[in-house]
C-alpha cells in the first residue's frame, strides 16, 4: 500500500487579481492608442478642465500620470470600458454616475488623457495580428489556463474575461509584460510584439455570445 | 492488557478462555500436535513460560495428523469482546462503518457483519482508508453525526490519515476505529509485527480531537461514549480509539460487569450573554454592517438562523463555499460583492471563519507578496467561532490571526438565534424603517448580480470543451424540480452553482475538502450520497478527473452499495491548479512557459473515465466534449440513478 501525496490547492484568494483599474498604471508609455477609435469625439481642453472639477486630479494626478490612484494616460482601456469602469468602480475609487459625470464629459476627459501624456512611440497598433496564430498562441503560452479557451475568464483563477478586449493593444500588451495583479508576467521575451498583436486579434475575432435572452437554460 | 491464560484470574475462576494467538499456534501450526502428542503441548507450554530456555521446536510426527485427542482444546466461543463492541457502537446510533477489510479488526469486522446483523452499522466495503474516511466525512456534513472508519492501526492509518487531516481542518466529526496487537507475545507472524505499533494514534494526533487507547471492555465503552461526545461538540472534529486485537478476540469473561455509558444531549457551547448583547449593540449602531459566514451551517439550523439575523438588520450577506449558509437567491445575498461590500463596511460580523483574515484583506502573489487591506480605517470585527475553543500548534490550519474588536468562543449556529434576539430588543422604528430601506437597496443589487452572472455564463457557452457554466446550467435544468443535493464542492467551477442555481436547503452544498488534500471529492460525494439515500434525495456530484485519479475503486463502492449518485465529471485533463503554478513559476524566470504541463497534466493516453467506470460496474458515458450532447446524456444518466444506482458521465470542461 501506498500513500498518495498530497496536493495542497492555492486558496481561490491568492489568484484573486487586482486587474480593474490597476490594469492602466504602467511605467511603459506610448502614443495615443488605437482606444481613440472607439470613443467619440472629445475636447482635450474641456477634458482638462473636466479632469481637475471632479477631482480626478487628486487621485491619478494632474496629467493622469498617476499617484494615489493608478496611471490613466494615456488610455490603457477602450472608451466603452473606460466608461464602465467609472461608472462601477472596483477598489476604493468612488463611482461617477451619468448624472454626476455624462458620457460626453467622460469622452472629453477620455481625449485629454490620450493628449496629456503620449508618452513613448508603440508599433504595437501598426502591427498586423494574425488571429490563427493568435489562437494557437493562446494556448501554448497558457493564456487559456486562467482565462478559458474563449477568454471567457475564471472566477476561480481571478482572471477576468478578455474577449473582447476592453484594452486597447497598448494597454493590452503593458498589462500583459508588467501586471499589476496576480497575473504572473509575460514579457516581451516570452511574448514578443507580434504574437501579442496575434493574441489580440484573435482575441477580436471571437464571435461574441448568443444574448442571454435566447438562453433558456439562463432563464430559469 | 490482557493478561496470559495461565495467570488471569478469569481464567482460574471461569471455564479457559481461548486466547487468540494460541488459537492461530494451534490451528495453523501445532493443533494436530497438541491432540495428540500431549507431552510436546507440555513441552511447548513449558517454552513459553520460561524465555532463558530455548528448546527447539519439537518436529511434528506424521502419525500426529490422525491420532485421536487425548484432551480437547476449546476452539470456539459464544460471545468474544468485539461483539460488545458492536453493542457500544449500536448504542450510538452509527449508521455505517466504511473500511478496507483488515486481520486487526478481524473481530470488530465478524461481530458487525453477524453479531450485529450488519445493520446500525452496515459494513460499507472501502478500496482504500482515505475513501473511507472521506466517505465518512461527506457523510457527517449531510447527516451532522459521525460513522465509523476501521482500519489497520499501522497501514491503515497511513492511508487514511490525509483524509483525516481534511477532516479535521473542515471541522467535520469522523469516528475512527483502528486495529492494533498491543501485546508484544501475542504477535504471531512477521505480517502481525509489521502491523502493531506502539502507539497507533501518535501518527495522527495532531490532528484529531482526542484518542484513546481502551485497556479493557469497560474502558472501552466508556471511551467509545467519551469519543462521540467530544466529536459532536463543537468544534466537531475526528477522534480515534485503538481497539487491541486481544480485547477484541478474546472471550468476554462471565464474571465481567458490562456497562455502556448514557451519552445523554448534547448542548453546543453558546457565546456570552454580555458578549452577545454588546454585539447586537454594535450591529444595530451600524451603518453599514456585513455579516461573511463560512463554516457556519453545522445542521439545517444554521441557514435558519443567519436569515433570521439578516432579516432582523436588514444586513447584507457574505456566504463563503465553506458550507450552506444562506439561501443563494435570497435578496440579502450579496456574495458575489463581498470586497465592496467589505470595503464599505463600519462592523463586520464573521460566523465560523476558516480565514477572516484573508476575507478582509487582498492578496498579491508576485516576487513580492503582499497584500492590502480591503476595509476602511475604523472598521469594528466581530467572530463568532467554535476554533476559539480548540486549536493545536503544529498544523497551521488556524489561518492568520484576525485582529477583532470582539471574540466570541462560541458556537456560530447555536449562538445565532440569542444574538438576533438581542437585535430585535434593540430595534427602534426608525431603525426598522431604516433598515427598510437599506435592504431594498440590496435586493436590488442581488438581482443584478443574478443578471451579470447568466451574462457571464453566456460567453463560451457553445464551447468546446464544454465551459463549467454551461455544464452546471444542464445539470440544473434537469434536477431542479427535484429534491436534490450537490455532494461536491464548487470551486473549482466558478461557483456557478452558487451563482445560478436556486440553493435553499442546507443539504444542498456541503463545502470542500478542509485541508485543500486531493483524492477527497469522490469518496465524500459517496459518503454523502450514503446519506442521502434514505431521505430518497437525487444527488450529484461534480467531480474533478485528478480527485478521482487517487483512490477510483471509490466507483465500485457505490456500484456495489447501490448508492445512488449522479457524476458528472469536470475533466480538464490536468491536475490544473497546478498547471498554473508552474506557469507562474516560468514567467517569473523568464523561460517560457510552454513546458508547464510537464508533470501537471493527465493526458497522453487520455483517462476514459467512461471506461473505468464501467469496469467498476457503473453506468457511465463519455467523453462528452460537444455541449449539445450534454443535456440528453443527463436525461439518460438519470434514469439509472432513478432506478438506485450510480452514474458517471465524462465530460469534457474548460480548465475553470
Amino acid at each position: 500500500m501506498m500513500i498518495r501525496p498530497m496536493r495542497i490547492a492555492l486558496p481561490a484568494v491568492l489568484m484573486t487579481a487586482f486587474v480593474i483599474l490597476c490594469a492602466q498604471s504602467r511605467p511603459v508609455q506610448s502614443q495615443p492608442t488605437p482606444g481613440a477609435q472607439n470613443a467619440p469625439a472629445g475636447n482635450a481642453d474641456k477634458g482638462k478642465d473636466a479632469f481637475n472639477a471632479r477631482m480626478c486630479a487628486a487621485c491619478h494626478g494632474p496629467a493622469g500620470q498617476g499617484a494615489v490612484g493608478p496611471q490613466l494616460a494615456p488610455p490603457g482601456r477602450l472608451f466603452p470600458d473606460f466608461v464602465q469602469k467609472v461608472r462601477q468602480p472596483a477598489g476604493k475609487m468612488p463611482p461617477f454616475n451619468a448624472q454626476a459625470l455624462p458620457d460626453a464629459q467622460l469622452a472629453d476627459i477620455y481625449a485629454y488623457l490620450q493628449a496629456a501624456n503620449p508618452g513613448a512611440a508603440s508599433n504595437l497598433s501598426s502591427l498586423t495580428g494574425d488571429a490563427q496564430n493568435g489562437g494557437r498562441i493562446f494556448v501554448s503560452d497558457g493564456c487559456y489556463e486562467c482565462h478559458g479557451r474563449v477568454g471567457q475568464g475564471a472566477q476561480q483563477t481571478g482572471a477576468p474575461r478578455i474577449a473582447p478586449p476592453a484594452l486597447t493593444i497598448d494597454g493590452f500588451a503593458r498589462y500583459i509584460h508588467a501586471p499589476t495583479g496576480n497575473m504572473p508576467p509575460y514579457t516581451s521575451k516570452v511574448v514578443p510584439d507580434q504574437a501579442v498583436a496575434d493574441i489580440y486579434a484573435f482575441l477580436k475575432s471571437l464571435p461574441p455570445p448568443p444574448p442571454v435572452k435566447d438562453i433558456p437554460l439562463l432563464n430559469q | 492488557m490482557r493478561k496470559s491464560k495461565d495467570d488471569s484470574p478469569d481464567a482460574r475462576k471461569s471455564p479457559r478462555p481461548v486466547d487468540r494467538r494460541s488459537f492461530l499456534k494451534s490451528a495453523a501450526v501445532g493443533a494436530a500436535v497438541i491432540a495428540a502428542n500431549p507431552a510436546a503441548s507440555r513441552a511447548q507450554q513449558v517454552e513459553a513460560r520460561n524465555a532463558a530456555r530455548v528448546v527447539p521446536p519439537a518436529p511434528i510426527p506424521p502419525e500426529a495428523e490422525i491420532g485421536a485427542p487425548s484432551r480437547l482444546e476449546v476452539l470456539t466461543e459464544s460471545r468474544s469482546g468485539s461483539d460488545f463492541m458492536v453493542d457500544v457502537i449500536k448504542s450510538l446510533g452509527i449508521e455505517y462503518v466504511c473500511s478496507n477489510p483488515g486481520a486487526s479488526f478481524r473481530g470488530l469486522h465478524e461481530s458487525v457483519i453477524n453479531y450485529g446483523g450488519n445493520k446500525n452499522p452496515e459494513f460499507i466495503t472501502c478500496c482504500h482508508e482515505e475513501s473511507s474516511v472521506a466517505m465518512a466525512h461527506g457523510y457527517a456534513k449531510i447527516e451532522g453525526k459521525p460513522i465509523a472508519v476501521f482500519a489497520h492501526g499501522t497501514v491503515g492509518l497511513q492511508h487514511a490519515s490525509m483524509a483525516i487531516y481534511n477532516a479535521w481542518c473542515d471541522r467535520a466529526p469522523v469516528y475512527m476505529i483502528i486495529g492494533n496487537i498491543v501485546d508484544a507475545t501475542k504477535r504471531i507472524s512477521a505480517v502481525e509485527w509489521a502491523h502493531s505499533v506502539q502507539d497507533a494514534a501518535a501518527m495522527v494526533r495532531d490532528f484529531v480531537k482526542w484518542d484513546d487507547l481502551p485497556a479493557s471492555l469497560p474502558h472501552f465503552a466508556e471511551s467509545a461514549v467519551r469519543a462521540y461526545k467530544i466529536a459532536m461538540t463543537p468544534p466537531t472534529l475526528p477522534v480515534l480509539l485503538v481497539a487491541d486485537a486481544e480485547l477484541q478476540e478474546n472471550p468476554i469473561p462471565d464474571d465481567l460487569a458490562l456497562h455502556i455509558p448514557k451519552l445523554g444531549q448534547l448542548a453546543p457551547p453558546v457565546g456570552d450573554p454580555a458578549a452577545i448583547a454588546e454585539a447586537a449593540r454594535m450591529l444595530v449602531a451600524a451603518q453599514n454592517p456585513v455579516l461573511i459566514a463560512d463554516r457556519l451551517g453545522r445542521t439545517p439550523a444554521g441557514m435558519k438562523n443567519l436569515v433570521d439575523l439578516a432579516e432582523a438588520l436588514q444586513a447584507p450577506v457574505v456566504s463563503r463555499p465553506g458550507r450552506m449558509n444562506f439561501p443563494s437567491r435570497h435578496p440579502l445575498n450579496q456574495s458575489d460583492r463581498a470586497n465592496a461590500l467589505v470595503g464599505q463596511a463600519d462592523v463586520i460580523l464573521g460566523l465560523e471563519m476558516i480565514d477572516f483574515w484573508g476575507s478582509l484583506n487582498a492578496s498579491r502573489d508576485q516576487m513580492r507578496r503582499t497584500s492590502v487591506p480591503l476595509t476602511k480605517n475604523g472598521v469594528k470585527l466581530i467572530s463568532i467561532n467554535s476554533d476559539d475553543l480548540f486549536t493545536k500548534s503544529n498544523y497551521q490550519d488556524f489561518d492568520r490571526f484576525p485582529e477583532v474588536d470582539l471574540a466570541i468562543a462560541a458556537d456560530g449556529e447555536a449562538t445565532l438565534p440569542s444574538l438576533t434576539e438581542a437585535v430585535k430588543r434593540l430595534l427602534t422604528d426608525d431603525n426598522r424603517r431604516a433598515f427598510q430601506q437599506r435592504g431594498a437597496q440590496f435586493a436590488a443589487a442581488r438581482q443584478q448580480s443574478l443578471e451579470r452572472a447568466r451574462e457571464a455564463a453566456a460567453y463560451g457557452w457553445d464551447a468546446s470543451p464544454i465551459s463549467t457554466a454551461r455544464l452546471c446550467a444542464e445539470v440544473w435544468n434537469q434536477i431542479k424540480d427535484r429534491d436534490w443535493s450537490l455532494v461536491s464542492a464548487t470551486t473549482m467551477i466558478n461557483n456557478w452553482p452558487q451563482r445560478l442555481w436556486n440553493m435553499d436547503k442546507h443539504y444542498q452544498y456541503i463545502g470542500a475538502q478542509g485541508g485543500y488534500g486531493i483524492g477527497y471529492g469522490a469518496p465524500a460525494a459517496a459518503g454523502a450520497a450514503l446519506a442521502n439515500r434514505k431521505y430518497g434525495r437525487l444527488s450529484v456530484n461534480i467531480q474533478c478527473d485528478g480527485d478521482l485519479m487517487y483512490a477510483p475503486g471509490i466507483l465500485w463502492t457505490t456500484a456495489h452499495h447501490k448508492i445512488p449518485l449522479l457524476s458528472v465529471m469536470h475533466n480538464n485533463r490536468a491536475y490544473h491548479q497546478e498547471v498554473m503554478q508552474v506557469q507562474i513559476m516560468a514567467d517569473r524566470h523568464n523561460r517560457g512557459v510552454d513546458r508547464a504541463v510537464i508533470g501537471t497534466t493527465i493526458n497522453q493516453p487520455n483517462v476514459d473515465f467512461a471506461k473505468v467506470a464501467q469496469g467498476m460496474g457503473i453506468y457511465a458515458e463519455g467523453p462528452i466534449s460537444d455541449p449539445k450532447d450534454l443535456g440528453p446524456a443527463i436525461k439518460r444518466a438519470l434514469e439509472v440513478v432513478n432506478r438506485g444506482e450510480p452514474a458517471l458521465l465524462d465530460v469534457l470542461t474548460q480548465p475553470r
